[in-house]
Protein backbone atom coordinates (compact mmCIF):
# COMPACT_ATOMS: atom_id res chain seq x y z
CA UNK A 1 0.00 0.00 0.00
CA UNK A 2 1.83 3.08 -0.85
CA UNK A 3 0.86 6.60 1.00
CA UNK A 4 -0.12 9.52 -0.78
CA UNK A 5 3.33 10.50 -1.36
CA UNK A 6 3.84 7.12 -3.40
CA UNK A 7 5.88 5.95 0.17
CA UNK A 8 5.56 2.71 2.08
CA UNK A 9 5.59 3.44 5.35
CA UNK A 10 5.29 1.30 9.09
CA UNK A 11 1.92 2.71 9.54
CA UNK A 12 0.73 1.72 5.83
CA UNK A 13 1.52 -2.30 7.06
CA UNK A 14 -0.23 -4.53 8.81
CA UNK A 15 1.74 -6.43 11.57
CA UNK A 16 2.78 -9.38 11.09
CA UNK A 17 0.86 -12.54 11.22
CA UNK A 18 -2.50 -10.47 11.70
CA UNK A 19 -3.85 -11.62 8.41
CA UNK A 20 -2.07 -14.84 8.81
CA UNK A 21 -4.57 -18.15 7.75
CA UNK A 22 -4.65 -21.75 7.68
CA UNK A 23 -1.92 -24.42 9.15
CA UNK A 24 1.38 -23.05 11.20
CA UNK A 25 4.11 -24.22 9.20
CA UNK A 26 7.04 -22.42 10.47
CA UNK A 27 7.94 -20.68 13.75
CA UNK A 28 11.25 -19.21 15.37
CA UNK A 29 10.64 -18.10 18.96
CA UNK A 30 13.38 -16.04 20.00
CA UNK A 31 16.04 -17.19 17.92
CA UNK A 32 19.55 -15.52 18.56
CA UNK A 33 23.39 -16.59 17.45
CA UNK A 34 26.10 -15.08 17.66
CA UNK A 35 30.15 -15.19 16.78
CA UNK A 36 31.55 -14.19 20.01
CA UNK A 37 30.57 -10.59 20.43
CA UNK A 38 29.00 -10.31 17.40
CA UNK A 39 25.23 -10.68 17.32
CA UNK A 40 24.64 -12.06 13.55
CA UNK A 41 20.76 -12.72 14.29
CA UNK A 42 19.04 -11.11 18.01
CA UNK A 43 16.29 -12.27 19.64
CA UNK A 44 14.22 -13.04 16.30
CA UNK A 45 10.47 -14.05 16.66
CA UNK A 46 8.53 -15.48 13.16
CA UNK A 47 5.60 -17.71 12.46
CA UNK A 48 4.44 -18.53 8.90
CA UNK A 49 1.55 -20.47 7.72
CA UNK A 50 0.53 -22.74 4.73
CA UNK A 51 1.31 -20.82 1.31
CA UNK A 52 3.05 -17.76 2.72
CA UNK A 53 5.69 -16.74 0.80
CA UNK A 54 8.63 -14.31 2.62
CA UNK A 55 10.83 -12.14 1.42
CA UNK A 56 14.07 -10.90 3.51
CA UNK A 57 15.62 -8.34 2.32
CA UNK A 58 18.68 -6.10 4.21
CA UNK A 59 22.29 -4.73 3.83
CA UNK A 60 25.06 -7.06 3.55
CA UNK A 61 25.68 -8.61 7.15
CA UNK A 62 22.34 -8.12 8.17
CA UNK A 63 22.27 -11.99 9.52
CA UNK A 64 19.74 -13.05 6.25
CA UNK A 65 21.82 -16.12 5.28
CA UNK A 66 22.84 -16.81 9.24
CA UNK A 67 18.76 -16.80 10.07
CA UNK A 68 18.36 -18.89 7.23
CA UNK A 69 21.34 -21.44 7.67
CA UNK A 70 18.94 -21.67 11.49
CA UNK A 71 15.78 -22.40 9.94
CA UNK A 72 17.32 -25.24 8.12
CA UNK A 73 19.08 -26.97 10.40
CA UNK A 74 22.41 -26.59 8.90
CA UNK A 75 23.47 -24.02 11.69
CA UNK A 76 22.32 -24.26 15.92
CA UNK A 77 20.84 -21.37 17.41
CA UNK A 78 23.02 -20.14 20.37
CA UNK A 79 19.12 -18.98 22.21
CA UNK A 80 15.61 -19.99 20.81
CA UNK A 81 14.00 -22.53 19.23
CA UNK A 82 12.56 -23.63 15.54
CA UNK A 83 9.44 -25.79 14.87
CA UNK A 84 8.34 -26.71 11.69
CA UNK A 85 4.75 -28.34 11.71
CA UNK A 86 4.95 -28.27 15.15
CA UNK A 87 8.14 -30.60 15.37
CA UNK A 88 10.95 -28.57 17.48
CA UNK A 89 13.86 -29.09 15.05
CA UNK A 90 16.12 -31.04 17.21
CA UNK A 91 19.59 -31.55 16.22
CA UNK A 92 19.84 -35.39 17.65
CA UNK A 93 16.73 -36.20 15.58
CA UNK A 94 16.30 -36.15 11.77
CA UNK A 95 12.73 -36.71 10.44
CA UNK A 96 11.79 -33.36 10.72
CA UNK A 97 14.25 -32.00 7.83
CA UNK A 98 12.16 -33.98 4.94
CA UNK A 99 9.99 -30.97 5.78
CA UNK A 100 12.76 -28.68 4.92
CA UNK A 101 14.53 -28.38 0.97
CA UNK A 102 16.99 -25.51 0.65
CA UNK A 103 18.47 -23.81 -2.35
CA UNK A 104 21.34 -21.42 -1.66
CA UNK A 105 23.81 -19.42 -3.77
CA UNK A 106 26.12 -22.74 -3.45
CA UNK A 107 24.45 -25.53 -5.44
CA UNK A 108 24.95 -28.33 -3.09
CA UNK A 109 25.73 -30.48 -6.38
CA UNK A 110 28.79 -32.73 -6.95
CA UNK A 111 31.19 -31.49 -10.01
CA UNK A 112 32.38 -34.81 -10.62
CA UNK A 113 28.42 -36.70 -10.99
CA UNK A 114 25.82 -36.05 -13.43
CA UNK A 115 22.80 -33.98 -13.05
CA UNK A 116 20.85 -37.50 -12.57
CA UNK A 117 23.66 -39.02 -10.17
CA UNK A 118 23.64 -35.83 -7.94
CA UNK A 119 19.42 -36.21 -7.40
CA UNK A 120 19.29 -39.78 -7.16
CA UNK A 121 22.06 -39.49 -4.46
CA UNK A 122 20.49 -36.90 -2.79
CA UNK A 123 16.78 -38.79 -3.17
CA UNK A 124 18.62 -41.81 -1.29
CA UNK A 125 19.63 -39.83 1.72
CA UNK A 126 16.27 -38.04 1.39
CA UNK A 127 14.33 -41.52 1.78
CA UNK A 128 12.83 -40.43 -1.65
CA UNK A 129 10.58 -44.07 -3.00
CA UNK A 130 9.63 -43.33 -6.35
CA UNK A 131 12.89 -41.73 -7.37
CA UNK A 132 12.64 -42.54 -11.08
CA UNK A 133 9.66 -40.75 -11.89
CA UNK A 134 10.42 -37.83 -9.19
CA UNK A 135 14.15 -37.05 -10.62
CA UNK A 136 12.33 -37.20 -14.20
CA UNK A 137 9.57 -34.84 -13.66
CA UNK A 138 11.88 -33.00 -11.07
CA UNK A 139 14.73 -32.35 -14.23
CA UNK A 140 11.74 -31.87 -16.83
CA UNK A 141 10.37 -29.08 -15.30
CA UNK A 142 14.00 -27.04 -14.72
CA UNK A 143 14.03 -27.87 -18.29
CA UNK A 144 17.22 -30.16 -17.80
CA UNK A 145 16.30 -33.01 -18.41
CA UNK A 146 18.25 -33.62 -21.53
CA UNK A 147 21.38 -32.77 -19.98
CA UNK A 148 20.20 -35.51 -17.14
CA UNK A 149 23.23 -37.36 -18.32
CA UNK A 150 25.95 -34.03 -18.10
CA UNK A 151 28.21 -33.90 -15.32
CA UNK A 152 27.66 -31.06 -13.64
CA UNK A 153 31.26 -29.55 -13.82
CA UNK A 154 29.49 -28.96 -17.61
CA UNK A 155 27.19 -26.94 -17.11
CA UNK A 156 26.57 -23.35 -16.97
CA UNK A 157 25.83 -21.02 -13.90
CA UNK A 158 22.37 -21.25 -14.80
CA UNK A 159 21.99 -24.48 -15.40
CA UNK A 160 23.60 -25.61 -12.20
CA UNK A 161 20.81 -23.09 -10.27
CA UNK A 162 18.10 -24.89 -12.08
CA UNK A 163 19.75 -28.11 -11.54
CA UNK A 164 19.83 -27.45 -7.40
CA UNK A 165 16.34 -26.08 -7.75
CA UNK A 166 15.62 -29.65 -8.71
CA UNK A 167 17.19 -31.08 -5.97
CA UNK A 168 15.95 -28.56 -3.07
CA UNK A 169 12.70 -29.92 -4.19
CA UNK A 170 13.18 -33.10 -4.66
CA UNK A 171 11.77 -35.17 -1.78
CA UNK A 172 8.54 -32.21 -2.23
CA UNK A 173 9.25 -30.17 1.56
CA UNK A 174 6.60 -28.71 3.27
CA UNK A 175 9.22 -25.01 3.71
CA UNK A 176 11.17 -24.32 1.15
CA UNK A 177 14.34 -21.70 1.96
CA UNK A 178 15.81 -19.86 -1.37
CA UNK A 179 19.60 -17.78 -0.32
CA UNK A 180 19.91 -15.31 -2.73
CA UNK A 181 18.94 -18.04 -5.69
CA UNK A 182 19.22 -15.57 -8.25
CA UNK A 183 22.96 -14.79 -7.79
CA UNK A 184 24.57 -15.14 -11.17
CA UNK A 185 22.10 -16.23 -13.35
CA UNK A 186 21.68 -14.85 -17.10
CA UNK A 187 17.99 -13.11 -17.72
CA UNK A 188 16.97 -16.48 -19.32
CA UNK A 189 17.87 -18.50 -16.32
CA UNK A 190 16.14 -16.09 -13.97
CA UNK A 191 12.90 -16.55 -15.65
CA UNK A 192 12.85 -20.27 -15.36
CA UNK A 193 13.47 -20.11 -11.84
CA UNK A 194 11.17 -17.55 -11.44
CA UNK A 195 8.55 -19.31 -12.75
CA UNK A 196 9.27 -22.51 -10.49
CA UNK A 197 9.06 -20.22 -7.53
CA UNK A 198 5.72 -18.68 -8.90
CA UNK A 199 4.88 -22.70 -9.11
CA UNK A 200 5.48 -23.20 -5.54
CA UNK A 201 3.06 -20.45 -4.40
CA UNK A 202 0.53 -23.21 -4.46
CA UNK A 203 -0.89 -22.43 -0.91
CA UNK A 204 0.65 -25.80 0.03
CA UNK A 205 4.22 -24.82 0.58
CA UNK A 206 5.68 -22.02 2.59
CA UNK A 207 8.77 -20.53 1.14
CA UNK A 208 11.04 -18.28 2.80
CA UNK A 209 13.43 -16.35 0.11
CA UNK A 210 16.81 -13.90 1.24
CA UNK A 211 17.32 -12.03 -1.61
CA UNK A 212 19.59 -8.66 -2.17
CA UNK A 213 17.62 -8.20 -5.70
CA UNK A 214 14.42 -6.02 -4.38
CA UNK A 215 12.64 -6.42 -7.85
CA UNK A 216 12.64 -10.25 -7.97
CA UNK A 217 12.19 -10.40 -4.22
CA UNK A 218 8.82 -8.57 -4.13
CA UNK A 219 7.57 -10.05 -7.28
CA UNK A 220 7.06 -13.35 -5.31
CA UNK A 221 6.41 -12.22 -1.77
CA UNK A 222 2.79 -12.04 -0.02
CA UNK A 223 5.21 -10.75 3.03
CA UNK A 224 8.23 -8.68 3.45
CA UNK A 225 10.70 -7.97 5.98
CA UNK A 226 13.74 -6.12 5.99
CA UNK A 227 16.73 -7.69 8.11
CA UNK A 228 19.17 -5.40 9.64
CA UNK A 229 21.46 -6.16 12.16
CA UNK A 230 20.14 -9.46 12.99
CA UNK A 231 16.57 -7.84 13.29
CA UNK A 232 13.55 -7.25 11.51
CA UNK A 233 13.81 -3.76 11.33
CA UNK A 234 10.13 -3.96 9.24
CA UNK A 235 7.51 -6.45 8.43
CA UNK A 236 4.63 -6.06 6.38
CA UNK A 237 3.49 -6.68 2.82
CA UNK A 238 3.47 -4.63 -0.26
CA UNK A 239 -0.03 -4.81 -1.11
CA UNK A 240 0.02 -3.85 -4.24
CA UNK A 241 3.12 -0.68 -3.99
CA UNK A 242 5.27 -0.81 -6.91
CA UNK A 243 9.36 -1.96 -6.34
CA UNK A 244 10.31 1.56 -6.54
CA UNK A 245 8.40 2.59 -3.67
CA UNK A 246 9.32 0.10 -1.90
CA UNK A 247 12.79 0.64 -2.60
CA UNK A 248 13.25 4.27 -0.98
CA UNK A 249 11.45 2.92 2.07
CA UNK A 250 13.53 -0.10 2.16
CA UNK A 251 16.45 2.90 2.42
CA UNK A 252 14.98 4.82 4.63
CA UNK A 253 14.56 1.51 6.83
CA UNK A 254 18.09 0.35 6.50
CA UNK A 255 19.36 4.04 7.18
CA UNK A 256 17.06 4.19 10.26
CA UNK A 257 14.74 6.54 9.63
CA UNK A 258 11.83 4.68 10.15
CA UNK B 1 17.11 -52.34 2.70
CA UNK B 2 16.79 -50.70 5.68
CA UNK B 3 16.88 -46.70 5.23
CA UNK B 4 19.87 -46.21 7.41
CA UNK B 5 21.66 -48.86 4.96
CA UNK B 6 20.67 -47.09 2.07
CA UNK B 7 21.82 -43.79 3.23
CA UNK B 8 25.44 -45.37 4.56
CA UNK B 9 25.61 -47.33 0.78
CA UNK B 10 24.45 -43.50 -0.93
CA UNK B 11 27.26 -41.80 0.53
CA UNK B 12 29.64 -44.44 0.06
CA UNK B 13 29.05 -45.27 -3.22
CA UNK B 14 29.51 -41.18 -3.94
CA UNK B 15 32.56 -41.26 -2.78
CA UNK B 16 33.50 -43.98 -4.66
CA UNK B 17 32.49 -42.51 -7.71
CA UNK B 18 33.44 -38.97 -7.67
CA UNK B 19 37.00 -41.27 -6.47
CA UNK B 20 36.98 -43.52 -9.63
CA UNK B 21 36.13 -40.19 -12.41
CA UNK B 22 38.98 -38.28 -10.82
CA UNK B 23 41.19 -40.65 -9.45
CA UNK B 24 43.09 -37.82 -7.59
CA UNK B 25 43.07 -39.90 -4.20
CA UNK B 26 43.90 -43.21 -4.56
CA UNK B 27 46.84 -41.68 -7.63
CA UNK B 28 48.27 -39.65 -4.54
CA UNK B 29 48.24 -42.36 -2.25
CA UNK B 30 50.00 -45.08 -4.87
CA UNK B 31 52.27 -42.84 -6.30
CA UNK B 32 53.88 -41.96 -2.63
CA UNK B 33 53.54 -46.40 -1.76
CA UNK B 34 55.51 -46.74 -4.60
CA UNK B 35 58.37 -44.41 -4.31
CA UNK B 36 58.74 -44.43 -0.32
CA UNK B 37 58.98 -48.11 -1.01
CA UNK B 38 61.87 -47.51 -3.87
CA UNK B 39 63.64 -44.53 -1.72
CA UNK B 40 63.77 -47.47 1.78
CA UNK B 41 65.49 -49.59 -0.57
CA UNK B 42 68.18 -47.46 -1.37
CA UNK B 43 67.75 -46.35 1.86
CA UNK B 44 68.58 -49.21 4.03
CA UNK B 45 71.64 -51.26 4.31
CA UNK B 46 70.50 -54.61 3.94
CA UNK B 47 74.23 -56.90 5.11
CA UNK B 48 73.76 -54.73 8.04
CA UNK B 49 69.91 -55.53 9.04
CA UNK B 50 67.90 -58.43 8.07
CA UNK B 51 65.28 -57.03 5.18
CA UNK B 52 62.36 -59.14 7.27
CA UNK B 53 62.90 -57.27 10.37
CA UNK B 54 62.62 -53.68 9.14
CA UNK B 55 60.16 -54.07 6.08
CA UNK B 56 57.11 -54.18 8.44
CA UNK B 57 57.18 -51.48 10.05
CA UNK B 58 58.12 -49.21 6.88
CA UNK B 59 54.92 -51.02 5.46
CA UNK B 60 52.64 -49.31 8.22
CA UNK B 61 54.63 -46.13 7.97
CA UNK B 62 54.22 -45.96 4.61
CA UNK B 63 50.30 -46.35 5.12
CA UNK B 64 50.46 -43.77 7.58
CA UNK B 65 52.26 -41.24 5.83
CA UNK B 66 50.05 -42.51 2.50
CA UNK B 67 47.20 -42.63 4.14
CA UNK B 68 46.89 -39.11 5.24
CA UNK B 69 47.38 -38.21 1.72
CA UNK B 70 43.74 -39.60 0.74
CA UNK B 71 41.77 -39.09 3.93
CA UNK B 72 43.12 -35.51 4.87
CA UNK B 73 41.18 -34.84 1.35
CA UNK B 74 37.69 -36.63 2.17
CA UNK B 75 35.75 -33.10 3.30
CA UNK B 76 37.51 -31.39 -0.05
CA UNK B 77 34.90 -33.58 -2.03
CA UNK B 78 32.49 -31.96 0.04
CA UNK B 79 33.92 -28.63 0.06
CA UNK B 80 33.29 -27.83 -3.30
CA UNK B 81 29.63 -26.18 -4.18
CA UNK B 82 28.85 -26.07 -0.20
CA UNK B 83 28.42 -29.90 -0.87
CA UNK B 84 28.40 -30.77 2.90
CA UNK B 85 25.57 -28.28 3.82
CA UNK B 86 23.76 -30.07 1.56
CA UNK B 87 24.32 -33.60 3.37
CA UNK B 88 23.98 -32.18 6.91
CA UNK B 89 20.69 -30.73 6.23
CA UNK B 90 19.54 -33.99 4.65
CA UNK B 91 17.71 -36.58 7.14
CA UNK B 92 21.16 -38.80 6.89
CA UNK B 93 22.01 -39.52 10.70
CA UNK B 94 25.60 -37.86 11.18
CA UNK B 95 26.95 -41.46 12.12
CA UNK B 96 25.70 -43.11 8.32
CA UNK B 97 27.64 -40.00 7.47
CA UNK B 98 30.61 -41.14 8.72
CA UNK B 99 30.32 -44.99 7.92
CA UNK B 100 29.78 -44.01 4.40
CA UNK B 101 32.86 -41.73 4.54
CA UNK B 102 34.93 -43.74 6.64
CA UNK B 103 34.08 -47.36 4.59
CA UNK B 104 34.88 -45.29 1.78
CA UNK B 105 38.32 -44.37 2.63
CA UNK B 106 39.09 -47.81 3.82
CA UNK B 107 38.42 -49.40 0.84
CA UNK B 108 40.38 -47.06 -1.09
CA UNK B 109 43.53 -47.63 1.60
CA UNK B 110 42.94 -51.13 1.69
CA UNK B 111 43.67 -51.43 -2.38
CA UNK B 112 46.61 -48.98 -1.99
CA UNK B 113 47.88 -51.21 1.39
CA UNK B 114 47.88 -54.41 -1.03
CA UNK B 115 49.81 -52.38 -3.33
CA UNK B 116 52.93 -51.01 -0.48
CA UNK B 117 52.88 -54.71 0.57
CA UNK B 118 53.75 -56.27 -3.41
CA UNK B 119 56.16 -53.47 -3.48
CA UNK B 120 58.14 -53.86 -0.13
CA UNK B 121 57.92 -57.75 -0.91
CA UNK B 122 59.32 -57.00 -3.95
CA UNK B 123 62.09 -54.55 -3.12
CA UNK B 124 62.63 -55.87 0.52
CA UNK B 125 62.09 -59.86 -0.85
CA UNK B 126 59.56 -60.69 1.72
CA UNK B 127 58.43 -64.72 1.65
CA UNK B 128 54.95 -64.52 2.69
CA UNK B 129 54.51 -67.64 1.71
CA UNK B 130 51.55 -69.56 4.03
CA UNK B 131 51.04 -66.09 6.09
CA UNK B 132 49.83 -64.54 3.33
CA UNK B 133 46.10 -64.12 3.37
CA UNK B 134 46.62 -63.20 7.35
CA UNK B 135 49.29 -60.55 6.37
CA UNK B 136 46.49 -58.85 4.21
CA UNK B 137 43.86 -59.19 6.94
CA UNK B 138 46.04 -57.79 9.23
CA UNK B 139 46.77 -54.51 7.08
CA UNK B 140 42.62 -54.98 6.55
CA UNK B 141 42.05 -54.17 10.42
CA UNK B 142 44.38 -51.95 10.96
CA UNK B 143 43.74 -49.40 7.70
CA UNK B 144 39.80 -49.86 8.86
CA UNK B 145 41.20 -48.38 12.32
CA UNK B 146 43.63 -45.42 10.65
CA UNK B 147 40.62 -44.06 8.01
CA UNK B 148 38.14 -44.82 11.01
CA UNK B 149 40.54 -42.14 13.21
CA UNK B 150 41.41 -40.09 10.13
CA UNK B 151 37.98 -39.56 8.91
CA UNK B 152 37.29 -37.86 12.00
CA UNK B 153 40.12 -35.62 12.37
CA UNK B 154 39.97 -34.84 8.74
CA UNK B 155 36.46 -33.34 9.47
CA UNK B 156 37.88 -31.47 12.52
CA UNK B 157 40.88 -30.27 10.34
CA UNK B 158 38.40 -28.99 7.32
CA UNK B 159 37.09 -26.83 9.64
CA UNK B 160 40.32 -24.69 10.53
CA UNK B 161 42.15 -22.65 8.54
CA UNK B 162 45.13 -25.23 8.87
CA UNK B 163 43.19 -28.07 7.26
CA UNK B 164 45.50 -30.49 5.67
CA UNK B 165 48.39 -29.47 7.65
CA UNK B 166 46.68 -29.91 10.97
CA UNK B 167 45.69 -33.45 10.62
CA UNK B 168 48.83 -35.49 10.83
CA UNK B 169 49.58 -33.81 14.93
CA UNK B 170 45.87 -34.74 15.94
CA UNK B 171 46.42 -37.98 14.08
CA UNK B 172 49.75 -39.19 14.56
CA UNK B 173 49.63 -39.77 18.68
CA UNK B 174 46.42 -41.89 18.49
CA UNK B 175 48.53 -44.47 15.75
CA UNK B 176 50.63 -45.49 18.08
CA UNK B 177 48.61 -48.26 19.49
CA UNK B 178 47.76 -49.08 15.63
CA UNK B 179 51.37 -48.99 15.11
CA UNK B 180 52.37 -51.09 17.83
CA UNK B 181 50.11 -54.17 17.41
CA UNK B 182 49.94 -54.08 13.44
CA UNK B 183 53.94 -54.41 13.59
CA UNK B 184 53.90 -56.52 16.57
CA UNK B 185 51.41 -58.77 14.90
CA UNK B 186 52.67 -58.75 11.23
CA UNK B 187 56.52 -59.17 11.67
CA UNK B 188 55.96 -62.60 13.12
CA UNK B 189 54.25 -63.20 10.24
CA UNK B 190 56.89 -62.20 7.30
CA UNK B 191 59.11 -64.21 9.07
CA UNK B 192 57.13 -67.34 8.59
CA UNK B 193 55.66 -67.49 12.49
CA UNK B 194 51.88 -68.89 12.92
CA UNK B 195 49.10 -67.16 13.11
CA UNK B 196 48.47 -68.33 16.82
CA UNK B 197 51.45 -66.44 17.98
CA UNK B 198 50.45 -63.46 17.54
CA UNK B 199 46.79 -63.72 18.44
CA UNK B 200 47.17 -61.38 21.37
CA UNK B 201 48.27 -58.06 18.63
CA UNK B 202 46.07 -58.88 16.47
CA UNK B 203 42.87 -59.09 19.15
CA UNK B 204 44.18 -55.71 20.41
CA UNK B 205 44.59 -54.42 16.53
CA UNK B 206 41.00 -55.36 16.33
CA UNK B 207 40.19 -53.36 19.77
CA UNK B 208 41.42 -50.38 18.63
CA UNK B 209 39.95 -50.27 15.33
CA UNK B 210 36.12 -50.99 16.94
CA UNK B 211 37.02 -48.38 19.62
CA UNK B 212 38.12 -45.79 16.59
CA UNK B 213 34.75 -46.67 14.43
CA UNK B 214 32.35 -46.34 17.36
CA UNK B 215 34.10 -43.20 18.73
CA UNK B 216 34.31 -41.80 15.27
CA UNK B 217 30.42 -42.27 14.35
CA UNK B 218 29.72 -41.18 17.92
CA UNK B 219 31.67 -38.06 17.89
CA UNK B 220 31.57 -36.87 14.14
CA UNK B 221 28.24 -34.85 14.70
CA UNK B 222 30.20 -33.00 17.29
CA UNK B 223 32.62 -32.12 14.86
CA UNK B 224 30.30 -31.42 11.89
CA UNK B 225 27.23 -29.51 13.63
CA UNK B 226 27.94 -25.39 13.61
Amino acid sequence: MSSDSGRLNAQDIPELGSKRSGRLVLEAQGLHRNYGPVVAVGDLDLSMSEGEFLTIVGPNGAGKSTLLSMLSGAMRPTAGSVSVCGDKLDFGRYEWRHRIGMLSHQGFLYDRLTVEENLYFYGKLFGVTDLEDRVASRLQRVGLLERAQFEVRKLSHGMRQRASLARALLHDPDVVLLDEPYTGLDPAAAVVLRDVLDELKDGRRTVVMVTHNLREGLEMATRIAIQVSGRFAWEGALQGAGWEDFESHYHRVVEGRV
Amino acid sequence: MNHYLVQVWAILRKDLLLEIRSLERIGAMGAFAVLAGVLFNFSIDTTAVRPDDVATGLIWMTLIFGGLLGVGRTFQLEAQDGALQGILTSPAPKDAIFLGKTIANFVLLYVVSILVLGVFGLFFGLDLGQNLGWVVFVLGIGSLGFVAVGTLFAAVAAGTHLKETLLPVLVFPLMVPMVIYGVGAMMPLVNGRPITEVEGNVRMLGAFTLAAVAAGAVLFRYVVED
